[in-house]
């Protein structure tokens, strides 16, 4: 009982991981632009894509190979493959920014939450003509044997996932309190306009967050697909958790994000240990109750609206 | 009659339509007009919600699915006949959409959207893992379908029934939108607190909405299980969701015939390219992601653009008298007495506070100001008083009630009207619907009088309409009661905000800093105006800085 609960709790946090990096990515993007992209579940599953066709090119492979199996790949193979991802992905998030965020940031009635989905649709079929449907199972960069203590059986996959998630969370809430870059996002954040006149470029300041929501998109992609093998259609599922665990620590505080996808993915694990087809309903359920509770989150700060 | 020329005309359409049906008796031609009902039903309802209350929902497959659904378990586990259980499909979406309702109480914006996907995700995955009792991606087969004289129904009775359906749903809807409700739900989309202080109850409006578009939903599952006699869980995964929204986005949201433009093009599109799924898939993507920047009002609001729009002229309002523009017969006895009596309020932003144990009272009858420097609390005051901000500690009695944390609506109605520091006029709508809204919480026609256009519902429109002129001409804006609210000069929308609080007739009207902004000049007639309103029998309460117009 003790070890298939230890078991669950850390799958449970590798997983939460995932989840942290994309709610990490939504925070990034709402706080200086107020928008969310809808399509980060696609940018998930095409950066494991994306990482997946650099390993299999380098090892002399056509990208559309559905198997690893026969195929061994290299430490090397797989620092190109994450940074292929990182910064593939990050410049699909400019584009994004830029045909279907900028005409409407800003303006009343939320069209970008259209236009954010029509493009993770354009994606989504561009993937399934380059892919194919087929999920693939994808080797791990720190090997697939399973590590064993006290009886819990851990893939190291997993503690890597939870090690680089720790890393970059620790780096960015670094950069957003303590560096120029960090203070120019977050007076864009608070106002837009008074930033402007301070000199800030906005409008460099929002490609760079919708550059960095998306390479982190791309990093949770390329992480998760050892784990979950790739799938074009892996990444709704963790976009709407991401996006849970940030309205649960609250989608203003990137700490507080960090802290709701970590919860989100244990509790989820804990409950897939007593009932699977629970899991979404649950987490659901307390993403409404927390909404209903406390709107801004259990990390964020409460809005007043002036009148 | 001139009452009758639209829905003639909408009713000879699909008479039109349903004979060619008749006469085609082409199998796939057939089940391509039966699809286009069904998704006009969809979208129908869609529309009052995005384009009417502006709520974006993106779980409208779960509605579906539980129209669907329902039909499906009641005629195969329980039994029941096909008409029995397409009655209750409607009933079981309609509850559905209250459950989705509820987070919209408290939430607004991408949180919503969220939200809303997230509810068609559970459903989905609700149908497709349970299979015990859904029946998961194998389905349900065996589904009883809708009977005549107990013959089930033919392709060509199938889109007779839809075609019928359509046309009802479209009357009812056009019935329910031109009048009471429809610009209720376009105020709350607007500006919610305004909306509120008119007197709207925006959560009840909200939840309207979202049952409109779910029970619409729900009879057009219904009808594609049953014309089906099959329903499994591909159908209703996050792409028909997304094919819902598009229905409305494309063919026009907020618009009357938008949804019928939207499903017949989609609908015609879809099945063009339904050999080449992904073809299908990358064209709606791209439709989501260029229509809205291409054409922000959708097929629809192309239309309007092309066509200049005929304005309906005004009709000659009755001669106006003291209570047709708000004003209050000063009852002998009545006078002189206290209004309205605050004691001992409090209230704190964190440290912050702006008010410590006030207490006044006002005599009904005369005009008050409130003074002070900036950051006094007056604005503070004046919203606990109307029910923006829930007061810390502390009575407000007003009329002989506690309204102390009551909801705007409540306060609005029981007498107590509004402006706003900073203009709250809702932009988009033209000044007489501004003034209307405010007759929203004195107009006595409810859901169902507005929903079939009875007699009563007819009647309070034109009285309402009859009043608001006459409260436009006591302010004298009569001559731009056609123009948008929002693109009124400064000066003219502070009067157009006052006359639409003078529209829910107030004993007591709060005015905060009715001069901000405006010149010495305007500011001498607003000061006539106001003293016009205190003849009116109306107490007048104005936090101003302007001492010449307090003096």
């Amino acid at each position: 009982m003790l070890v298939a609960l230890l078991q669950a709790l850390i799958s449970g946090l590798a997983v939460g991981g995932a989840y942290a990096l994309v709610a990490l990515g939504f925070s990034i993007t709402f706080t200086t632009t107020k928008t969310l992209n809808f399509s980060h579940g696609d940018f998930v599953a095409i950066g494991a894509f994306i990482g997946v066709s650099a390993l299999l090119l380098l090892s002399g492979n056509p990208i559309n190979a559905t198997s690893f199996s026969g195929i061994s790949v290299g430490a090397s193979a797989q620092v190109v493959a994450v940074v292929a991802a990182l910064i593939v992905m990050g410049l699909l998030g400019v584009i994004l920014y830029v045909l279907a965020v900028r005409p409407f940031a800003g303006k009343a009635g939320m069209s970008w939450v259209m236009s954010t989905i029509g493009f993770g649709i354009i994606l989504q079929s561009i993937g399934l003509a380059i892919w194919g449907p087929a999920p693939v199972v994808v080797p791990s960069p720190v090997g697939d044997d399973v590590v064993r203590f006290f009886g819990v059986g851990v893939r190291p996959q997993e503690l890597l996932m939870l090690a680089v998630a720790i890393v970059v969370m620790v780096l960015f809430d670094w950069v957003m309190n303590r560096t120029m870059i960090g203070k120019a996002m977050r007076a864009v954040a608070h106002s837009r306009q008074v930033a402007s006149l301070m000199g800030i470029n906005v409008n460099a300041v929002m490609i760079g967050a919708f550059f960095l929501s998306s390479a982190l998109a791309g990093l949770s992609g390329y992480l998760m697909a050892p784990i979950a093998s790739a799938s074009l259609y892996l990444g709704l599922g963790i976009a709407l958790k991401g996006f849970s665990g940030a309205i649960i620590g609250g989608l203003s505080n990137p700490r507080g994000c960090v802290f709701g996808g970590f919860a989100l993915g244990i509790l989820e694990s804990l409950v897939n240990l007593w009932q699977a087809q629970w899991r979404e309903i649950v987490v659901f359920v307390l993403v409404i109750l927390v909404l209903t509770i406390r709107p801004q989150g259990l990390f964020g700060q409460r809005l007043v609206v002036k009148v | 009659m001139n009452r009758y020329r639209v829905p003639l005309a909408i009713i000879a359409f699909a008479v039109a339509v349903g004979l060619a049906a008749a006469w085609v008796a082409n199998d796939y031609y057939l089940r391509i007009a039966f699809m286009m009902c069904v998704y006009y039903l969809c979208a129908a309802g869609m529309n009052v919600l995005v384009g009417y209350a502006g709520q974006k929902s993106l779980g409208q497959a779960g509605l579906f699915a539980a129209g669907a659904y329902t039909v499906a378990l009641l005629t195969t586990r329980a039994d029941l006949s096909g008409w029995t259980a397409f009655a209750a499909a409607p009933i079981v979406a309609g509850l559905c959409g209250i459950v989705i309702a509820i987070p919209s109480l408290r939430v607004s914006g991408p949180y919503l959207a969220m939200v809303t996907l997230a509810f068609g995700v559970v459903v989905e995955k609700l149908v497709s893992e349970w299979t015990d009792v859904f029946g998961g991606a194998q389905g349900i087969y065996g589904i009883k379908p809708l009977t005549i004289a107990g013959e089930p129904f033919s392709s060509v009775q199938w889109v007779w029934f839809g075609l019928v359906l359509s046309v009802i749903t479209q009357l009812l809807l056009r019935n329910l939108l031109r009048g009471r409700f429809g610009r209720a739900l376009r105020s709350l989309q607007a500006d919610e607190i305004a909306s509120s202080s008119v007197g709207v109850r925006v959560y009840r409006a909200k939840v309207m909405a979202f049952v409109i578009a779910a029970v619409t939903c729900g009879i057009a599952g219904a009808m594609v299980a049953q014309q089906n006699q099959y329903i499994n869980s591909d159908f209703i995964g996050f792409h028909l969701s997304i094919f819902i929204l598009l229905l409305v986005l494309l063919g026009g949201s907020g618009s009357q015939y938008g949804p019928v433009i939207g499903a017949v093009v989609l609908t015609l599109v879809d099945a063009l390219l339904a050999r080449w799924p992904s073809v299908q898939h990358f064209v709606y993507g791209a439709l989501l992601l260029f229509a809205l920047y291409l054409m922000p009002n959708g097929i629809a609001g192309v239309f309007r653009s092309l066509l200049s729009r005929r304005v309906a002229p005004l009709p000659a309002p009755r001669p106006a008298t003291q209570s047709s523009i708000g004003g209050q017969a000063l009852v002998k006895g009545r006078a002189e007495e206290i209004l309205l009596d605050v004691t001992q309020l409090c209230k704190s932003f964190g440290g912050v506070r702006p008010a410590q144990d006030v207490s006044f009272a006002l005599k009904r009858g005369h005009i008050h100001a409130l003074i002070g420097p900036n950051g006094a609390g007056k604005s503070t005051m004046i919203n606990m008083l109307s029910g923006v901000l829930d007061p810390d500690k502390g009575n407000i009695t007003f009329v002989g009630t506690q309204v102390g944390g009551q909801p705007s609506h409540v306060i609005c109605q029981l007498g107590m009207g509004r402006t706003f520091q900073n203009l709250r006029l809702f932009s988009e709508l033209t000044v007489l619907e501004n003034v209307l809204l405010g007759r929203h919480c004195r107009m006595k026609n409810g859901f169902w009088a507005s929903l079939f256009a009875l007699p009563s519902a007819r009647h309070q429109e034109a009285d309402a309409k009859s009043r608001a002129l006459n409260i436009l001409e006591f302010v004298g804006l009569l001559p731009h009661a056609n123009t948008a609210a929002g693109s009124l000069p400064y000066g003219l929308q502070r009067r157009a905000e006052l006359a639409r609080a003078m529209a829910t007739e107030p004993q007591l009207l709060l005015l905060d800093e009715p001069a901000a902004g405006l010149n010495p000049q305007e500011t001498a007639e607003l000061g006539k105006l106001l003293k016009k309103i205190g003849e009116l029998g109306i107490t007048v309460l104005m936090v101003e800085h302007h001492m010449d117009l307090v003096m």
